[in-house]
């Protein structure tokens, strides 16, 4: 018998075989949240808040309980006696803050949930959610961060403050390095917008308690489902164990879904006031904007900067300001998650922040695609960039004098972080090469000479992946977490199907393909035979408390505990075969034969397919002597990253295990007449170590790269002065689309971990570097304007503006060089 | 978002007829843009049921009202607080009344809040439409009051003083409009102000009469 009828390649890992999600995706045949229909089912529709900030007087739904079709109503003063605040990750006083899932005596945000209708189907609910008269008292709203952290007006009066968290992360020694510097540089402010994501799908849920097992069913679009429950079952006065969530088919979540929580919470005390009945709960695109999560909005204050004669930086003193909404909710993490990037790409040893993060009366923020870190990145990449011009250095020849070098590596920041591998001048060359550099800068000479707006931005980041939840215990001593653990099973099924799962929760990622890479090159057959449970479930068994999918770790954590699993299946088909084949396991190889997938006796036509070894593990058990009855070809491996807890004191240790980088380059002219930016060019280079999937990787760097276009040129979640959100539909927000995305010179390199198993780093995030290359773009185009582009938000409007003030001498003076040497 | 506004016009008629139209709610509340009902609950407080509609927008304002300083024969002020289409609406105006040889000077003056949907949804819209509302409810008092009180019914006196521009100053005109700025298409709006920089834009006071010629009923 041929043994080895079946092509294949030496490696799947590599090669950019097609998503195996997509044949159904692609036809429609998804599965998502609101696809699910169940006999019984109501909908819930959510009464908001017009107000940003106001006490709440009264709550009448007497007349939406009228309407015929209505179930029942909840309201936040019921909820208060049905469920307990969730869990504050904060330490005090941010931990008195009282956070049920609807508002029960004061609303702190415009759109927060202050009743809920329930009906027999979406549009009554709707009708009648109309008709609930709310009475309210306004209050004065706390927009901006830096006024919040006056406490003029608190959101949270058992707080006693508006500040969430404060601390000083201090390495180094600053009052030397700034005593020897050559230059040292002030800039008064920076400022990163606020934005968010706009996933295809906003955020669903189905709920329903069952009373005859007293469990409680979640269908969900959750993306970190884990750390959901154990936010979840205690406020609802749950064991764990009785609470099941399921996903399958997410599009999309870049983070914000994390936070979806509290309205799970609301539909589960709807299913259990409703009988048990299943609630759904669609979220309009209008409440996605309003009220789901946003980024962080943060203002960096009174920077100093001291950098040596030739400009490379030697230490950085500022002041941030971290805006986290109404609610920290998934805060304060975001407070500490920045410092897995302190230097950023640099070789920055001397670094002080005094970080704050305060509340006000906006949409409590989720960790958004960059999570924390792309607001860190953005800082330095502007703080170097406004640098280098007031020393007169090229942009790429400041950083290629100040970037870590690629034999460094494995390099350890100041703050313990260690940077597992990079070679950031290789990138920058490769860049450079992509998108023509000697030519564009011709281009920008004439342009300059012809008195147009004409830049070129280089923005260098980093995705840190796979994070140390250690770090939570810098913000909160008391907090519960460490480490990082992912699990997964694979298994034989009972007629030789390979079926693995695995405890993330993708929202497009692929796992389904690059699961079936990994488990295809173990067991040497194609990943068309491997299959992959879809969506995350929690009956499967095979998660952690870490599990999930969010801060680009799937191709590290992930993939590590299903190469895992796959190993130990290996092994137990291994032993299983050499019984079954009379033969000793170092004779044995796996491959596909005429009739499938099996493992054969090297050399000889003796082979034993899957559903043989199958049947013997699962239905002819019998025959097995008793040394083998142990095995189950049932095989659950759990992965847990090498990390120890942080110096909490110091704030000292490393944080993530692997990290990413990208370079991009964008060349851009702003219009002279409409004030319009126009990109003329764009690259992109990503090094996330080794490739599992080249298309993947390529789709998801496009994907970072249009959000970040998106957020620097066009997104932006604006308020007015009392809370009313201006951007809350489509028309407003203009979140970017493929019209507007321009062609991306795509390149990458591979500097393989040494941290995963494979080399592989996770990516996905994408560090906003779009973010850094086009404010530094537009830098190099209004530089001799005299403007400094200070915001990471920048549009036709806001350039106009920004400009005209330049004109009528109303802007601030931002940079000044306190010290300029020869 | 606030839109704040003020104007005056001259009325025929003497203080005390035109303090006594303006302190009474059911002559004054259906002069109100798109009036449907009120109901009173005392004497200075009362209830009115408006049409709202910005776009696709579209519901019933009821809004709470109160007469809350009525000073025989100089001044008149209301206030009020109410719900629409998921919003909030508050509304304050106020009346000066100054005896002029030819009848009565009404200064005029007030803010209209609104928060919510209508804010969020519709906010770049909401000052034109605002404007337009004011307009009409000055029109409405100016004709109401634009006949001596003998002769009401009659057609105007051919003397009656033309409505002055009422000036409106947005608070939250330092926003910038959230014009789509997209990367590189050129058929996207263009920010506002002319191509040199040079600031020709509206700043401060806006004349109302300019908003609502008949090319600008846009809602």
């Amino acid at each position: 018998m041929a043994t080895t009828s079946h092509p294949r390649s030496a490696d799947w890992v590599g090669q950019s075989i097609k998503r195996k999600e997509d044949a159904r995706l692609v036809r429609g045949k998804g599965k998502f949240v609101d696809d699910i229909k169940m006999l019984g089912m109501l909908h819930i529709v959510f009464v908001r808040s017009p107000y940003a900030h106001a006490n709440i007087i009264g709550v009448d739904t007497s007349e939406a309980e009228k309407l015929p079709g209505v179930v029942c109503t909840l309201t936040g003063q019921e909820i208060t006696k049905l469920i307990d605040p969730f869990f504050e990750i904060g330490p005090a006083p941010s931990n008195r803050i009282l956070d049920y899932p609807m508002a029960v005596d004061r609303v702190r945000y415009q759109g927060e949930p202050v009743a809920a209708v329930i009906a027999e189907s979406p549009a009554i609910a709707e009708d009648s959610a109309e008709l609930v008269r709310v009475d309210y008292e306004p209050l004065e709203a706390v927009i901006d961060g830096e006024i919040a952290a006056t406490d003029q007006t608190l959101l949270h009066p058992q707080m006693g403050t508006n500040i969430v968290w404060n601390g000083v992360y201090e390495y180094g020694d600053i009052n030397q390095a700034f005593a020897e510097a050559a230059h040292t540089i002030h800039i008064d402010h920076l400022h990163m917008h606020r934005f968010s994501s706009t996933p295809l799908e906003n955020n669903a849920v189905i709920a329903q308690w069952d009373d005859s097992d007293e469990r409680l069913y979640f269908w969900s679009n959750n993306s970190f489902p884990t750390i959901g429950i154990q936010l979840l079952a205690p406020a609802l006065h749950l064991r764990m164990d009785q609470v099941r969530v399921q996903t399958h088919d997410i599009g999309g979540s870049f983070g914000i879904k994390i936070t979806n929580y509290p309205q799970m919470a609301v539909c589960a005390l709807a299913s259990r006031k409703a009988n048990g009945a299943p609630i759904k709960w669609s979220e309009t695109r209008s409440e996605h904007m309003t009220s789901s999560a946003h980024g962080n909005e943060r203002t960096f204050r009174d920077t100093r900067v001291a950098l040596d004669k030739n400009g490379v930086i030697l230490a950085v003193d500022s002041r941030h300001i971290d805006d986290c909404g109404a609610y920290p909710r998934y805060e304060p993490l975001g407070c500490v998650i920045w410092s897995q990037v302190t230097p950023a790409t640099y070789r920055l040893k001397n670094l002080r922040i005094d970080f704050t993060q305060v509340v006000t009366n906006k949409c409590p923020v989720g960790p958004n695609r960059g999570y924390s870190r792309l607001q860190h990145l953005w800082f330095l990449e502007r703080v170097l960039d406004i640098c280098a011009r007031e020393l007169n250095i090229p942009a790429d020849e400041m950083r290629l004098r100040n970037y870590i070098r690629p034999e460094e590596f494995p390099y350890t920041t100041p703050n313990g972080c260690v940077y597992d591998s990079g070679n950031y001048p290789g990138m920058l060359k490769l860049a450079k090469e992509l998108i023509g550099w000697e030519r564009w800068r011709a281009e920008r000479t004439k342009a300059q000479q012809e008195s147009r707006w004409f830049g070129i931005g280089i923005g260098t980041t980093l995705d840190s992946g796979t994070n140390n939840f250690g770090q939570s215990q810098i913000v909160n001593p008391q907090a519960p977490f460490s480490g990082n653990s992912q699990a997964a099973s694979a298994k034989l099924d009972i007629y030789g199907e390979v079926i693995v799962a695995v405890g993330s929760v993708p929202q497009g990622q692929g796992h389904e393909t690059t699961v079936s890479q990994v488990v295809a090159d173990i067991l040497n057959i194609p990943p068309e035979m491997v299959n992959v449970r879809v969506g995350f479930d929690t009956e499967r068994n095979v998660h952690t408390g870490h599990s999930g999918t969010y801060a680009s770790q799937f191709a590290v954590s992930g993939l590590s505990a299903v190469n895992g699993a796959g190993r130990l299946l290996k092994a137990e088909m291994s032993k299983l075969a050499a019984f079954a084949l009379q033969a000793s396991e170092d004779e044995l190889e796996f491959g596909v034969g005429k009739q499938g997938p099996e493992i054969r006796v090297r050399g000889t036509e003796k082979a034993i397919p899957y559903i043989g070894l199958a049947n013997l593990a699962n239905v002819n058990t019998a025959v097995v002597p008793e040394e083998l009855r142990p095995l189950t070809l049932n095989c659950r491996y759990t992965w847990r990253a090498p990390f120890r807890v942080p110096d909490v004191e110091k704030k000292y240790g490393n944080l993530t295990l692997t990290y990413s980088s990208q370079l991009h380059i964008a060349v851009i002219e702003i219009d002279k007449e409409t004030y319009i930016p126009k990109i003329l060019d764009y690259a992109a280079v990503d090094d996330c170590g080794t490739v599992i999937n080249p298309m993947i990787v390529e789709g998801q760097v496009h994907g970072a790269t249009a959000h970040g276009i998106g957020a620097a040129l066009m997104e932006n979640c604006a308020y007015d002065e009392n809370g009313n959100m201006l951007t809350a539909t489509f028309s407003d927000y203009t979140p970017i689309t493929a019209v507007n995305i321009p062609n991306v010179k795509y390149g990458n390199i591979e500097t393989p971990s040494p941290h995963s198993y494979s080399g592989a780093k996770g990516m996905g995030e994408g560090g906003g570097a779009p973010l850094h290359a086009i404010s530094a773009a537009l830098q190099d185009a209004l530089w001799k304007e005299g403007i400094i582009i200070d915001d990471s938000h920048n549009n036709a409007s806001t350039l106009y503006e920004t400009i005209r003030k330049k004109r009528r001498g109303e802007l601030k003076q931002n940079v000044q060089v306190a010290k300029r040497g020869s | 978002m606030a839109i704040n506004f003020s104007g005056e016009f001259t009325t025929p008629r003497n203080q005390d007829e035109v303090f006594e139209f303006l302190s009474d709610p059911n002559k004054f509340a259906p002069l109100l843009p798109d009036f449907q009902s009120m109901s009173m609950q005392d004497a200075t407080h009362f209830t009115v049921k408006v049409k709202v509609g910005v776009g696709n927008i579209r519901g019933s304002a009821e809004i709470k009202m109160e007469l809350s300083e009525a000073v025989k024969p100089q001044r008149a002020q209301y206030k009020g607080q109410g719900s629409a289409v998921g919003s909030q609406v508050t509304v304050s105006a106020g009346f000066d009344l100054l005896p002029t040889p030819d009848g009565t000077r009404v200064a005029w003056q007030g803010e209209t809040g609104v928060f919510g949907k209508l804010a969020s949804m519709a906010g770049g819209m909401l000052e034109p439409l605002g404007r337009k509302n004011i307009q009409k409810l000055i029109e409405g008092l100016q004709k109401a009051l634009s006949e001596p009180l003998a002769i009401a019914g009659g057609a105007p006196p051919q003397n009656a003083a033309p409505v002055e521009a009422p000036a409106v100053s947005p608070a939250n005109r330092e926003v910038p409009p959230e014009v789509a700025s997209p990367a590189h298409t050129e058929s996207q709006p263009q920010p506002p102000g002319p191509s040199t920089g040079d600031d020709s834009s509206p700043k401060g006071e806006t004349n109302v009469a300019q908003d609502v010629s008949p090319g600008s009923a846009r809602y």
